[in-house]
């Protein structure tokens, strides 16, 4: 059971960890919690279905319950959706740092901002319950009492094989490596000649691409729904927090941890209590440490 | 024979003698006692985490009033049907009712269906306003135990119903181990009270009871916790939502195919949803809607008009909610609440001449009231007959699923279901 | 026009009670600099005390003591007071926005307790017979509602009063100078994180005293009355009627909340029922934007603070 609940919680980790990633990016860039960012995972997901809808799923391939065309779908929608994470940016965060607001102001700047995206998809798609395929997959019993979903393994390669591109991009390519020098520190980033703008545009859109594709592979497993992004948000939070803020490898340790927390958890805890175990774990990584595992100790 | 008699400002003996003379005409002679139109109102959580189910529930209340113009309005008036989101906010809902009570002035509302808004709507609005409500789908057992002054009715049957209905059910598919996964509300703690008791009672084991929070993204944990108690069968009760995700985690995790469910998984939205190939023979209970001419012409109704099937949470109570209303409002004397109240029990007289769904029967219905005969109403969920509390009992059927259709296998009668019940709890 | 005043009178109580939410909240966002996303739990603290002590014995219920008005009142208090100061001493120390989303996650707990300890608060059932003061003196519910607004007027008035007073004591100033420039301030000997938890604490038990208000007033008490959505609607109150500013918090409670009510009305007299659902998810997005907008054009809020100070650099 203990077994099941870890390897359920990897897979569960693997999505929230991808929306992290894009999280503790503004976080340390941007210094503000932009509590916006869940709903780019429900607008990845529904962009994608909107896609899909012209597409079809394709049939199922690979033992998986849908086809490449799901893929294509899914970058075509995070690429759609990254440019209006910046967009939202330009529109109402940006306006907001030149005037020179208080960090707490963007905080709740991105609440609304949630509030509408959220609702504008509503408006869009209603509350009913949408699916990319009706395939049903049967768990394959890997170990005795274990059961693993094809689906699940592909989207924890594909959650790797993301975080592996970004390291490349973060490590060897210009502008990443000026995003790692501007979340160390950003004020002497500027005086190296530092494009800030461009930093934190590519910032905004590599975080609006990663969270859109969280969203997809969580609305395969097995509906999306307008709460889809929200509901993880917390879990987010703390995996990005978990791992240490604007640490890219402490954002995947953070998602996979936090996966396997709450599975653990409710072998133990009343069902009835699960939204809180991100927040019980949060209070007591804040507590202990609260640069996160793999973050740096702030000076 | 009696005559209505309608007291308004203009005086009782002016208004007799004016019946009187019009009574030939007698619509026009109800006209003048009454303000047209005749405004109602409707309280629902048209966003918020129940809104999934709303929009069926808030067509059928639409088409409920279309009925009742149709066949004739209230005392000759059309109504007004005024609706009102509630958010699924307590403060929201409240303020609304008031809203729709003060300042549009509706004779009667219909409302909603959490129960964390209609207790306060109850408290604040409907007991102290004197205000008659009708709610379609609020199911919390203590809203009818007095406190709302006998203003509050609803025309879904108490969990109880249901939940010994499936306790019966499961018992003699012979299912006694079993697990149960419900949700965390209201709804779902009400309904697996009375259920354990019957289970038990009836012979069976509930192996473990797993609690979940709706608006989940996954439910692996509860449906794995459920699982390791190793249940020969499980018990759902929830929403067709969360339910599809449920359902679908339980049989990826190689979970027992027998499963009963709840009246809200009695949607093509829940088949479809898991995949009509991996839920053959699911069953569940719901509020009898006796297969006959009321149900049916009510079903061929609504599909007509929205386009779509009319199974679903709420939307048959809802149905029988607004009709109810607009008949006792016809049958009061005048409107105001006490005589509403009054009256909302006389649309299901024993004896009466029965009167079903949709626009023509009503205009039957209207004509029995203003000769003042009786009448046995017959709603889309069945014959509509409240208890002392203001609560519906009634018979139950079980429902399941056949080669991807959701079919009636049988129903259980009302004096069946009173023998369940005492047998359940002696 | 009876029925319209009545509403008006139902509509001004609440706004009272919001009134007090945001003045608290005022206290420690507007003057401390403290961002509390977790109005919503001592809210609720402060509503279920008062109604496990004061509503009529049930048979379910562990509680209902069905103690006078004013001990469930002096309670909510004081329980909420304790319970704040043990999640400050918690998350004092937190930087801004982790404090925020600290506080954010102590709502949802005690949201969740609420719903989950049964015994004690119904859980999804609510506590319900919850009575009123004085009720008995007052025939009809216009004039129950009448003298609860007076009733209300006078609490606000002393909140309001009371608060204004702290804020222009040496307490309240030492208060301003740690928001503005900690450093300087303790080199000056104040304690920083004292002075902070002190607030938090204050701010939380007038959260606590709104939330038994309300109860009272409405009669029944669930946990779906402590969503963070009503957080949400706190936070908005402060900003649009202005931080930092007592009149500032009750205009904006005032704005908003009427914005919210009458918003809801327009929808239902301009969309037709069957589109009812489109009409909502709308209604929502005007008030996001309206809140977005008010932050972009008039960040200050309706009545801004009177001092203009510097604000520490963005980044």
């Amino acid at each position: 059971m203990i077994v099941q609940a870890i390897v359920d919680g990897i897979f569960t980790g693997a999505i929230v960890s991808l929306g992290a990633i894009g999280l503790s990016l503004t976080l340390q860039i941007m210094r503000f919690a932009n509590f916006a960012h869940a709903e780019f995972m429900t607008i990845g997901a529904y962009l994608a279905l909107a896609a899909v809808g012209l597409m079809g799923p394709g049939a199922p391939s690979l033992g998986l319950s849908f086809g490449w065309q799901l893929l294509v779908a899914a970058c075509l929608a995070a690429a759609l959706a990254g440019v209006l994470s910046w967009g939202l940016d330009l529109v109402v965060f940006r306006p907001l740092r030149r005037s020179g607001a208080a960090p707490l102001v963007l905080v709740f700047a991105a609440f609304g901002a949630a509030l509408i995206l959220r609702h504008v998809l509503v408006l869009i798609w209603g509350h009913d319950s949408y699916f990319y395929t009706r395939e049903l997959q049967l768990g394959v019993m890997i170990v005795p009492g274990v059961r693993v979903l094809p689906d699940q393994v592909f989207i924890l390669a594909l959650a790797i094989f993301l975080v592996t591109l970004l390291h490349l991009y973060l490590t060897h390519h210009r502008t990443g490596i000026a995003m790692r020098a501007m979340a160390e520190s950003p004020s002497l980033s500027q005086v190296c000649g530092i494009e800030v703008d461009r930093v934190m545009r590519t910032t905004w859109i590599i975080s609006g691409f990663m969270a859109a594709m969280a969203g997809v592979f969580s609305g395969l497993t097995p509906q999306l729904h307008p709460e889809l992004g929200s509901n993880i948000l917390l879990s987010i939070f703390t995996a990005a927090i978990f791992g240490g803020v604007g640490s890219l490898p402490g954002a995947v340790l953070g998602g996979l941890l936090v996966g396997i927390a709450e599975n653990l958890f409710l072998l133990v805890a009343d069902p009835g209590y699960k939204p809180a175990m991100p927040f019980l774990l949060l209070l007591g990584v804040l507590w202990l440490r609260p640069q996160g595992l793999l973050g740096e100790k702030a000076s | 024979m009696q005559l209505p008699i309608t007291v308004t400002r203009m005086g009782l003996n002016r208004r007799l003698l004016g019946l009187l003379l019009a009574f030939a005409a007698a619509p026009a002679a109800w006209a003048q006692s009454t303000a047209c139109p005749v405004k109602v109102g409707g309280i629902l959580p048209l966003t918020g985490s129940m809104a999934p189910i709303t929009k069926k529930i808030a067509q059928s209340a639409e088409l409920a009033i279309e009925h009742v113009n149709q066949g004739g309005g209230v005392k000759g008036c059309p109504v007004q049907f005024i609706l009102r989101d509630d958010q699924g906010q307590p403060t929201v809902g409240v303020d609304a009712a008031k809203y729709l009570v003060d300042v549009e002035r509706v004779q009667a509302f219909t409302g909603t269906i959490s129960s964390g808004v209609t207790g306060p709507i109850i408290s604040a609005v409907t007991a102290p306003s004197k205000v008659v409500q009708i709610s379609c789908c609020s199911s919390a057992s203590a809203f009818t135990d007095g406190r709302s002054a006998g203003y509050f009715f609803r025309t879904l049957p108490t969990s109880k119903t249901q939940a010994y209905a499936t306790a019966s059910e499961v018992s003699r598919r012979g299912m006694k181990r079993l697990a149960v996964i419900y949700v965390n509300t209201d709804f779902g703690t009400d309904m697996l009270r009375f259920y354990r008791g019957a289970h038990k009672k009836l012979g069976g084991e509930i192996l473990a009871e797993v609690a979940y929070n709706d608006n989940q993204p996954s439910y692996r944990a509860e449906v794995t916790r459920a699982l390791a108690s190793k249940p020969e069968a499980l018990l759902l009760i929830g929403f067709p939502k969360d339910a599809v995700t449920i359902i679908r985690e339980w049989l990826s995790q190689g979970g027992p195919r027998k499963v009963a469910l709840n009246n809200s998984m009695r949607t093509m939205d829940f088949v479809n949803g898991v995949g009509a190939q991996f839920v053959e023979d699911f069953f569940g209970m719901d509020n009898a809607q006796e297969p006959g001419p009321h149900v049916d012409a009510f079903n061929d109704a609504f599909q007509k008009k929205w386009n779509t099937d009319s199974k679903g949470p709420g939307v048959h109570t809802q149905y029988d909610a607004v009709m109810v209303m607009a008949l006792a409002m016809n049958i009061a004397k005048d409107l105001s609440g006490p005589s509403i109240r009054e009256a909302v029990r006389r649309v299901h007289t024993p004896g009466g001449t029965p009167v079903g769904t949709g626009p023509a029967e009503f205009k039957k219905a209207i004509e029995l009231i203003r000769a003042g005969k009786p009448i046995k109403y017959f709603g889309a969920t069945g014959p509509i007959e409240f208890d002392a509390n203001g609560d519906v009992s009634g018979p139950a059927l079980v429902w399941k699923i056949t080669g991807g259709q959701i079919v009636t296998d049988r129903t259980i009668g009302l004096t069946d279901m009173q023998a369940l019940t005492r047998r359940v709890e002696e | 026009m009876m029925g319209l005043a009545s509403y008006l009178v139902f509509f001004a109580c609440v706004v009272l009670v919001l009134c007090i939410l945001t003045m608290g909240l005022n206290l420690q966002w507007g003057f401390t600099g403290l961002f509390n996303a977790g109005v919503a739990g001592f809210y609720a603290i402060g509503g279920y005390t008062h109604a496990i002590l004061t509503a009529a014995p049930s048979p379910q219920l562990m509680g209902n003591f069905g103690l006078p008005w004013l001990v469930g009142i002096i309670a909510a208090m004081l329980i909420t007071a304790v319970a704040a100061l043990v999640v400050g001493l918690i998350t004092i120390r937190l930087r801004g926005d982790y404090l925020a989303i600290a506080t954010f996650g102590i709502g949802i707990m005690i949201q969740l307790v609420s719903l989950n300890l049964e015994s004690w608060t119904g859980g999804s059932q609510g506590i319900t017979r919850i009575p009123k003061p004085l009720s008995t003196w007052f025939e009809g519910s216009l004039t129950y509602n009448l003298f609860y607004l007076v009733f209300m007027v006078v609490v606000v008035a002393l909140v309001y009063w009371a608060l204004e007073r702290i804020l222009s004591s040496p307490w309240g100033r030492v208060l301003r100078a740690i928001r503005e420039d900690e450093m300087a301030a303790s080199s000056l000997g104040k304690s920083p994180l004292s002075y902070r938890l002190q607030s938090f604490v204050l701010g939380s038990t007038l959260m606590g005293l709104a939330g038994a208000l309300y109860v009272t007033f409405i009669g029944f008490v669930s946990p779906f009355d402590f969503l963070p959505i009503l957080t949400f609607q706190v936070w908005a109150m402060l900003i649009v009627g202005g931080s930092g500013n007592n009149r500032g918090a009750m205009l904006g409670a005032l704005v908003v909340w009427g914005i919210w009510a009458a918003s809801g009305v327009a929808v239902s007299k301009w969309v037709p029922p069957s589109h009812a659902a489109q009409g909502a998810a709308i209604q929502v997005i005007l008030i996001g934007l309206t809140l977005v907008l008010m932050l972009l054009f008039k960040p200050r809020g309706l009545l801004g603070e009177r001092a203009v100070v510097s604000r520490h650099l963005v980044w």
